[in-house]
């Protein structure tokens, strides 16, 4: 009975809402005026804009967020992306000041720090006063693995000059074998602006699988006997060394890649905040409000910059392959350069090989992933401590590659 | 292609001389550190022997006290306190056990 009277005063009101609709619209004249108004509402929602492009796309930003949650893979990047993936989808009209890519509006003015490419520096500030050398410091021949696995860069670099890319292009994908975001951004802000989005997505996208594509390789690449070499500990590192270390790295490093400078500046000068301890309230600010910030708006620009119109191309297809096959030999490279690295060195010195693909930046995944690997082969192996050296190895050696690309195709 | 193939060799050459560099830079700052450390740690012990060799040998009461200060100051023991300051009135019901009066002699008179 109570459903009627509502069905009933429901249609009733319709009813009256419709003539006094008709009443007004011969009253003023215009006829179709509401109509008309109506109209131009319906034109501007995100469903007369519609495109199956966005639906993808906003899918994609939907697996991003599950991948975050359910998995746990780097949630701290995939759920800003993700969620900045579906905004940067709703289609709308432009000319609103709306989009990231219109001038002036408000996601255009945040997505400024991604172009102009200074969010990355302060996120290295933050990496800096978060990271402790001393696993380096205390035997720097494990510096090496990083550089090695630096050569996932170059030769990415020359396979996308290969497949058409321009220099520049082809530099800024290359980079992306760096596994080191904030790097990516920057240097692709610099060589190919227009490529932001598809690099940083695919940089972030395969640092999220990390534990998915570095385990096959380093397991084809090893023996059994090599995965279980177990490493000396490291020694204790003294106060003055910790100090001295970001001092003389910053001088060694920016002085032969000066191009890399607001990477290594702001890396090295977030670690002093840390180890000098006299200043551990602004190493605080660095290592936890700051980097926070930064990364929240730093993944969603990012994330809202993947319009449908703009990121799905032919080029971001290839971007994404060119990704992949740069993450695979960035890891071999690490590995197959600590087994080399093991012909040199005497016995009880040597080096296990699966900290080889730690080299590749992303900060602590990759370290991680050496120390499970690690555990899989000897349950009682523990292989963090090392692995975090080439692992911060890394993210030096990738910013001055960073710095050598930008000097060579500039 | 030449050039780019020439830019990657150089681009790798280059990322490995920068951390060579910082290697061999850091081996000798860690030895020089190691040795420093071990001048200051073979001065401090070589002071202790001498001043351990002009002294006379502490006695076992002395080293016992010496050792409860040190473990009273590193521990910093110390009462717990409530930081509430009142006067507590304890009530006590009269209970004659210890009364003085019971135990003196009543004299006649």
């Amino acid at each position: 009975m109570n459903r009627k009277i509502k069905r009933f005063t429901f249609t009733l009101l319709l009813i009256s809402l419709f003539s006094v609709m008709q009443v007004f619209g011969q009253n003023s004249g215009t006829g179709n005026a509401i109509l008309e108004s109506l109209n131009t509402f319906w034109a501007s929602t995100g469903f007369a804009n519609f495109a199956f492009k966005n639906l993808s796309m906003i899918a994609v930003g939907i697996i991003f967020i599950i991948l975050a949650v359910k998995k746990g893979w780097e949630p701290l990047l995939l759920v800003p992306i993700g969620f900045g993936m579906i905004v940067g989808n709703i289609p709308f009209t432009t000319g609103y000041e709306i989009g990231i890519y219109e001038e002036g509006s408000v996601l255009n003015i945040l997505y400024s720090g991604v172009v102009k490419g200074w969010y990355p520096p302060l996120v290295f500030l933050g990496i800096g006063a978060m990271t402790d050398f001393s696993s380096l410091i205390s035997n720097p021949k494990l510096m090496l693995l990083g550089a090695a696995a630096q050569i996932g860069i170059f030769l990415t670099f020359l396979g996308a000059f290969a497949i058409g890319f321009t220099p520049q292009q082809a530099g800024a994908i290359g980079i992306i074998g760096g596994a080191d975001g904030p790097t990516a951004i920057f240097l692709a802000s610099k060589l190919a602006p227009e490529m932001i989005g598809t690099i940083a997505v695919t940089a972030y996208s395969y640092m999220a699988l990390i534990p998915l594509l570095q385990p096959p390789v380093m397991r084809l690449l090893t023996t059994k006997k090599e995965r279980v070499i177990r490493m000396k500990p490291p020694r204790a590192v003294s106060k003055t060394e910790k100090i001295a270390f970001p001092i003389i790295g910053l001088i060694l490093t920016a002085f032969i890649s000066p191009s890399a400078l607001p990477l290594l500046g702001m890396l090295f000068l977030g670690n002093l905040l840390k180890e000098s301890t006299v200043t551990e309230r602004l190493a605080e600010t660095a290592r936890f409000a700051l980097i926070n910030s930064i990364t929240i708006i730093l993944g969603f620009t990012v994330g809202a910059s993947t319009q449908a119109d703009r990121f799905i191309t032919w080029d971001s297809l290839k971007i994404f392959g060119l990704g992949a096959l740069s993450f695979i030999i960035a890891t071999a490279s690490g590995v197959l350069f600590a087994k080399i690295m093991n012909l040199f060195l005497k016995e009880g010195n040597k080096v296990n090989p699966l900290i080889g693909s730690a080299g590749v930046s992303a900060v602590p995944a990759a370290a991680r992933v050496s120390q499970e690997q690690g555990l899989q082969a000897d349950r009682t192996n523990h292989l963090l401590m090392h692995a975090m050296a080439p692992n911060v190895a890394g993210v030096i050696g990738s910013a001055v590659a960073a710095g050598i690309l930008l000097s060579l195709l500039t | 292609m030449g050039d780019i193939l020439l830019m990657t060799v150089v681009g790798i050459l280059v990322v490995f001389i920068a951390l060579a560099i910082l290697v061999f830079a850091f081996i000798g700052f860690g030895k020089l550190s190691n040795k420093s450390f071990s001048l200051k740690r073979k001065k401090t012990v070589t002071d202790t022997e001498t001043v351990a060799t002009e002294k006379k040998i502490i006695s076992g009461p002395e080293v016992a006290a010496i050792a409860m200060a040190l473990h009273l100051f590193l521990s910093d023991e110390h009462d717990e306190e409530s930081n509430v300051i009142t006067i507590k009135r304890i009530e006590r019901r009269y209970s004659p056990w210890n009364s003085k009066i019971y135990g003196m002699r009543n004299l006649i008179r």
